[in-house]
């Protein structure tokens, strides 16, 4: 809620804005300050991830506080810092803040000053961080704090996010401001508007809803985008525009020399550095961005990351195994015989812990990108491949989509924001998903057993080599698929890389560990969700089927039975089959048979992937329930009761490598993910592109796992 | 070794360094303002990356990694 200009927040809470620079060390803050308050949305009408989060001071109600994106200036060139000036020139909006800590890198001052300045010219009540405080001695650097608030007109707080200190500090300093706004008022702004802007300005001063000079020239600079700017205002900008010749890119630049030559003399009084040396993180990327080891070591990483995700994940994923399997044993003895433990033990916990067997997995391997990304390697990463990935129509910082794609599409396409040139991101949105991300994992683990046999070749696992072909398949699909679209769309937009490569740093574990902590916890939550749902219907769909047809089915079997004389378990074995075919599921499955026969499938393979286009890990739940229907055998593990599936018709075992290797190759490509499909829709604003990322994704998956079952059966 | 007179940075091999004098192109320009390269920073190639065509440059204490074309933009004396 805004109300600038009062104290009063007996109704309201207060909003606080974090405002920095990129790599300003902003979200170390922001997690320090709220801790695991915190909620992920995202902002209004806009599909930028919005962070916020709880801080409680004493005698204050309690204090919201918004994580904007990391923003360089007032004039945005990527989607995520045009939301930080969309929201910080709209007074009437829900997020324009009661007060702005804005976050600088104490030792970049001279640079993450612009933006400050220029929020201060907003007449915005302000407190300036100096972050990365425990760096000043460390850099030889001297900081008068006094004398930089004194020229600056502003509270200044020196704080160190990674060793935890000037918190209370920078507390106190927000009570304070919140409770005495105008104390800070600026007494003469930073940057007076210059000739390339006076007379546009004294055109539109009158009919800009604006609080001041510069806010004015924002709204005239950035009309055409802004969303809480009206058509009606829109057009007389454009008109004035026109009729003054007003040239923003120049005045841009006319205002950004200005500002640096104000704040420059600031800095230069209250900050003493020592000698510049050749820093640490230089001589470590004169090896890791060398020209021929650099994309070695890159490849090396990977390796190892993906080794180590199946190395280190082997005890708790039995453990979680072993509790499942307990779990439901004895929930079955304990309750009475009947519909319900049926659909408790066969359908939910059979089907939750086919999946939460796969958490220390997707724990690991979000662990390991959130340090890559903590440390800085992403950046050096998106310079090493620049060159091959625009031959690919793609972008540097495509690589840290695909990266993070292997952990989970959805955030990976929410980071392509950072590429400016709309025909890059494109691409980049549309590939992604052909890198297997987590949710597969479930899906190759038990498939990969029956298409490859155990054993070793020099120290490696097959079925370990098979995995990390499934991978490189992934990749390979990806780029090549990029390649295909480029050809395809034309685009004249310019393109640039322009990258800033962050120094590195030992990650702050108090950051991995929350956002690890945040991504397997909604993992858990919307896989939970949707595998519970598709459980229990699906349980419901293969129980029951068209009145009679279970009956039917029923006498049929007797029958059998009694003709060949079959031993109880084998008679129990045949009507839990037979009654399965005769359900609505069985139905469903009979009905799409034809179309996956060529692909080496039956129909309980059908029910599967009908139910996995809704989410791709539903896979192993599906087969837990089909699989488990009716079946005296207390064997809960779903890998053992797929291999003792046999075909009627042939005698033959139904997972045999042919049509392991077939599904997989299906599951590696196929669209087979609604969040995805939500996100690509809501990042390119329509339904055209998830529509032909649907299409092509399935097409390809389809005829792909049809030449691999034809050649190798 | 200096640059010679206003020449485009994209001219010059790894090592070289000099000041730079203005940008040839606006919207480049923009951008390196924005993150705090200007007229008068010093600039320094420092290699050259895999596969071609971008640089990792040294401007003031910052590390930036530069396309080609946009090192074409920046006029250095």
């Amino acid at each position: 809620m805004a109300n600038p200009g009062t104290s009063d927040f007996s109704i309201t809470s207060p909003v606080v804005g974090l405002v920095g620079n990129p790599n300003s060390g902003k979200s170390s803050l922001f997690n320090l300050l709220t801790g695991l308050r915190q909620r992920v949305g995202n902002f209004p009408g806009v599909t930028v991830e919005k962070k916020s989060g709880v801080m409680r001071i004493e005698n204050l109600p309690p204090v919201e506080i918004i994580d904007f994106p990391g923003a360089y200036s007032c004039y945005p060139t990527s989607l995520d810092e045009r939301l930080v000036v969309q929201e910080l020139t709209n007074p009437k909006g829900d997020l324009f803040p009661d007060a702005i800590v804005y976050v600088a890198d104490v030792t970049k001052l001279d640079k993450h000053l612009l933006l400050f300045t220029q929020l201060r010219d907003l007449d915005l009540p302000m407190i300036l961080v100096l972050n990365m405080a425990d760096l000043i001695e460390e850099e030889g650097l001297q900081v008068d704090v006094t004398g930089l608030s004194r020229r600056l007109g502003v509270p200044v707080v020196a704080v160190s996010a990674r060793a935890n200190k000037g918190v209370s500090e920078l507390k106190k300093a927000i009570a304070d401001l919140l409770r005495n706004p105008q104390e800070f008022r600026p007494e003469e702004p930073f940057y007076e508007p210059g000739v390339l802007a006076r007379d546009v300005l004294g055109d539109l001063r009158q009919e800009l809803p604006a609080r001041n000079d510069y806010h004015a020239l924002l709204l005239a600079h950035h009309a055409s985008w802004l969303k809480h700017v009206p058509e009606k205002t829109r057009h007389k900008v454009q008109e004035a525009r026109v009729k003054n010749g007003f040239h923003s890119l120049r005045a841009q630049v006319e205002e950004t020399m200005e500002r640096y030559d104000t704040f420059e003399p600031i800095v230069r009084d209250t900050v003493r550095r020592a000698k510049n040396k050749s820093s640490f993180s230089e001589r470590v990327d004169d090896i890791l961005t060398h020209r021929v080891f650099g994309p070695m070591i890159f490849v090396l990483i990977m390796l190892l990351l993906f080794q180590a995700l199946f190395a280190w994940t082997g005890w708790p994923m039995e453990g979680i195994e072993w509790f499942f399997e307990t779990l439901g044993n004895t929930v079955r003895e304990n309750l009475s015989e009947g519909w319900f433990t049926d659909l408790l033990v066969d359908g939910i916990i059979a089907g939750l812990g086919g999946v939460l067997v796969f958490v220390p997995q997707i724990a690991a391997l979000f662990l390991f990108i959130t340090i890559l990304e903590e440390v800085g390697y992403m950046a050096r990463a998106a310079y090493l491949f620049d060159s091959l990935m625009q031959r690919f129509g793609l972008n540097g910082r495509s690589v840290v989509a695909l990266i993070s794609g292997h952990a989970c599409a959805i955030p990976a396409i929410m980071s392509t924001r950072t590429i400016a040139n709309w025909k890059e991101r494109l691409l980049t949105i549309m590939v992604t998903p052909l890198t297997s991300c987590s949710a597969r994992i479930p899906v190759y683990v038990i498939l990969i057993s029956f298409a490859v046999p155990k054993g070793t070749f020099f120290g490696f696992g097959y079925q370990g080599l098979a995995f990390a072909g499934l991978y490189f398949l992934g990749i390979i699909s990806a780029m090549l698929s990029a390649l295909i679209f480029k050809l395809v769309l034309k685009s004249r937009e310019r393109s640039f890389l322009m990258l800033e490569m962050p120094d590195y740093r030992t990650p702050v574990w108090r950051n991995v560990g929350i956002t690890v902590w945040q991504k397997v916890k909604s993992f858990i939550m919307e896989a939970g969700k949707i595998i519970l749902l598709i459980s229990i219907v699906l349980w419901g769909l293969s129980t029951y089927g068209p009145s009679g047809a279970m009956e039917e089915a029923r006498a049929q079997v007797q029958k059998t039975v009694e003709e060949q004389g079959l031993s109880d378990d084998d008679a129990a074995d045949l009507l839990a089959s037979e009654q399965l075919e005769a359900s609505y599921a069985g139905h469903v499955g009979k009905f799409i048979e034809p179309v996956i026969q060529p692909l080496g499938y039956d129909w309980k393979i059908g029910i599967a992937l009908f139910t996995s286009f809704a989410a791709r890990e539903v896979f192993v739940g599906t087969m837990a329930t089909i699989y488990s229907i009716g079946s005296a055998d207390d064997e809960l593990r779903i890998r053992d009761r797929m291999a003792e599936e046999i075909n009627p018709r042939t005698g033959e075992q139904v997972y045999n490598p042919a049509t392991a290797w077939s599904l997989l190759v299906f599951y590696v490509f196929a669209m087979m993910c609604m969040s995805t499909l939500a996100v690509t829709k809501r990042e390119t604003g329509g339904w055209k592109w998830p529509v032909i990322q649907f299409t092509f994704m399935t097409a390809l998956a389809y005829v792909s796992a049809m030449v691999v079952y034809q050649v190798l059966s | 070794m200096p640059f010679p007179r206003s020449t485009a940075a994209s001219h010059f091999v790894a090592g070289m360094s000099g000041t730079i004098e203005r940008f040839t192109n606006e919207n480049l320009a923009c951008k390196l303002l924005d993150i705090g390269v200007r007229p008068g920073s010093r600039l320094r190639l420092v290699r050259k990356g895999p596969f071609g065509g971008s640089w990792y440059v040294k401007i003031d204490q910052q590390c930036l990694a530069l396309r080609k074309q946009e090192l074409a933009c920046i006029l250095i004396k």
